[in-house]
């Protein structure tokens, strides 16, 4: 899947873009690198809301757990299902970028202003 | 940061490297549970070049030794091994190592690397009264391990045949790619397998031959990330986590590695006797998940909603598809093998199940 033009990644690593009215939420490429093996995805309440900067999930490695943090506030209304039973998808695709959480919000400016596109955040790293 | 001889080789097989005591080591080549399982199945090749190598030589080399740890080093045969702990007058634990008997008077004490300045330190200011040399000549060498079921067929290929080889826990002293070579027969992944001390100049030839003569068995390099997973599913303990300044080798579980029967007085006998007939207030524990959940480091452990604990060591252990961990507990429960225990996990508690502490069947035993 090619990178959505819409795009945004924060800080903490989660990425988000919209697509048919939908948000979706999900780590970036160079965090699942980081990472190295994922063996454990634990996710959020469909139905409850979380705020932006809420942690909404853990993802763990071999190593280590690391939290996932909300980059807008909506309403969680579907998870990566398939990622509880093969957490090990998300280190097989991670070019195919896996979406964790499908999120139902009003995307307010203020609230992008911490966030990068995916360009400015790769050249962040370097 | 500090970097082993066989930095340039790490890197130019792309490891990634991390913080390691100081040390700039691999965590990982390509994947920990691939590595995890390589060694298991085949070979792995692990630069521990990060631990320490100290010498004690002299006429009361034994009388010293004896003094700093429980177990009986009179008991070793020549090139014999024997895992200890070098315990304080709490009966705590200074440091875990192995003690190599070269010959009478001549022993060489493999230590952690976190550890060595606090080791030789602690060395050093218990050699008074004792016609005794110690050298810390963790600078001088390097060491791989090289461990998995088909080591003794790469070693065999690096010129030394199955019957010469040591069995285990014993050393030898020979000869690989023309240079003066320690080679053991322990490790630190519950599985067969050898680690080999040499002189830093010539280690990163002897880790390009054995991978290259380990090709046919399948070897691989293998990193921090698959050590720490095979030491925990073996049940081995890691210094800093099990074990501590604060704990002694009773509640650490290592009654097996001390001699009851030792005559000879050494630092920390008088609780560590008491421990072993009266009991200890903590004792660690092995466990297994039961809810859908990783254990970690520094985790609480609760039964019956009271908290008893706390977690050492947790991860996945890629061999059983389970998640297991290690942990203290206090003693006055009464909990058993079998019982059921939680974990505070991100302010929620998950279900395990205290298990035997054999969660893979062990191919080097120590105990």
């Amino acid at each position: 899947m090619a990178v959505p033009e819409n795009m945004l990644c924060s800080k903490t690593h989660e990425y988000v873009y919209e697509e048919d009215g939908y948000y979706y939420v999900g780590l970036t490429d160079y965090a699942i690198e980081q990472l190295g093996d994922i063996v454990f995805v634990e996710f959020p309440v469909v139905g409850e809301v979380y705020s932006k900067g809420e942690i909404f999930g853990t993802v763990e490695s071999v190593k280590a757990a690391s939290e996932l943090y909300m980059p807008l506030t909506g309403r969680i209304i579907e998870i990566q299902e398939k990622l509880i039973e093969n957490p090990e998808l998300l280190n097989e695709n991670p070019f195919e970028k896996i979406w964790l959480i499908k999120v139902e919000a009003e995307f307010f400016d203020e609230d992008r202003l911490d966030l990068i596109d995916y360009e400015t955040y790769k050249k962040e790293l370097e | 940061m500090a970097r082993t001889y066989l930095y340039n080789n790490h890197i130019k097989l792309g490891a990634k490297m991390v913080d390691f005591a100081g040390w700039d080591m691999p965590v990982q080549y390509t994947s920990i549970i691939e590595e995890h399982n390589n060694v298991r199945n085949n070979a792995g090749l692990f630069d521990v070049s990060h631990m320490g190598e100290i010498f004690v030589t002299g006429k009361q080399s034994l009388e010293y030794l004896q003094m700093l740890v429980p177990q009986d080093v009179a008991k070793l045969k020549n090139e014999q091994a024997v895992y200890c702990q070098m315990t304080n007058e709490k009966g705590g634990i200074v440091d875990d190592l192995i003690i190599y008997k070269l010959e009478p008077d001549n022993y060489l004490i493999v230590v952690n690397a976190s550890r060595i300045n606090a080791d030789y330190d602690w060395f050093i200011e218990h050699t008074k009264g004792f016609e005794v040399k110690v050298e810390n000549k963790s600078d001088v060498y390097s060491m791989v391990a090289l461990q998995g079921p088909k080591s003794i067929d790469i070693l065999e290929k690096m010129g030394i045949e199955k019957s010469k080889q040591p069995k285990s826990f014993y050393i030898m002293r020979t000869k690989l790619l023309n240079c003066d070579v320690f080679i053991s027969r322990t490790g630190y992944t519950g599985e067969d397998g050898f680690e080999i001390i040499i002189q830093n100049e010539k280690v990163s030839e002897l880790w390009e031959t054995i991978l290259e003569k380990g090709k046919e068995f399948n070897i691989m390099p293998v990193g921090l990330g698959a050590r720490d997973t095979l030491r925990l599913e073996a049940a081995m303990s890691l210094y800093g986590h099990e074990l501590t300044e604060e704990t002694t080798p009773v509640e650490a579980g290592l009654t097996w590695s001390i001699d009851k029967d030792k005559k000879e007085q050494y630092i920390g006998k008088n609780v560590i006797t008491n421990q072993l007939k009266n009991g200890t207030l903590k004792k660690l524990i092995a466990f297994k998940m039961t809810d859908r959940a990783i254990a970690r480091s520094e985790y609480k452990i609760y039964s019956n909603n009271q908290e008893i604990g706390y977690v050492t060591s947790g991860s996945v252990a890629p061999s059983l598809g389970e998640n297991i961990g290690l942990g203290y507990i206090k003693t006055d429960n009464n909990l058993k093998i079998n019982d059921t225990i939680q974990l505070m996990i991100r302010n929620k508690l998950y279900n395990a199940k205290i298990s035997a502490k054999n969660f893979i069947k062990k191919h080097n035993r120590v105990n």
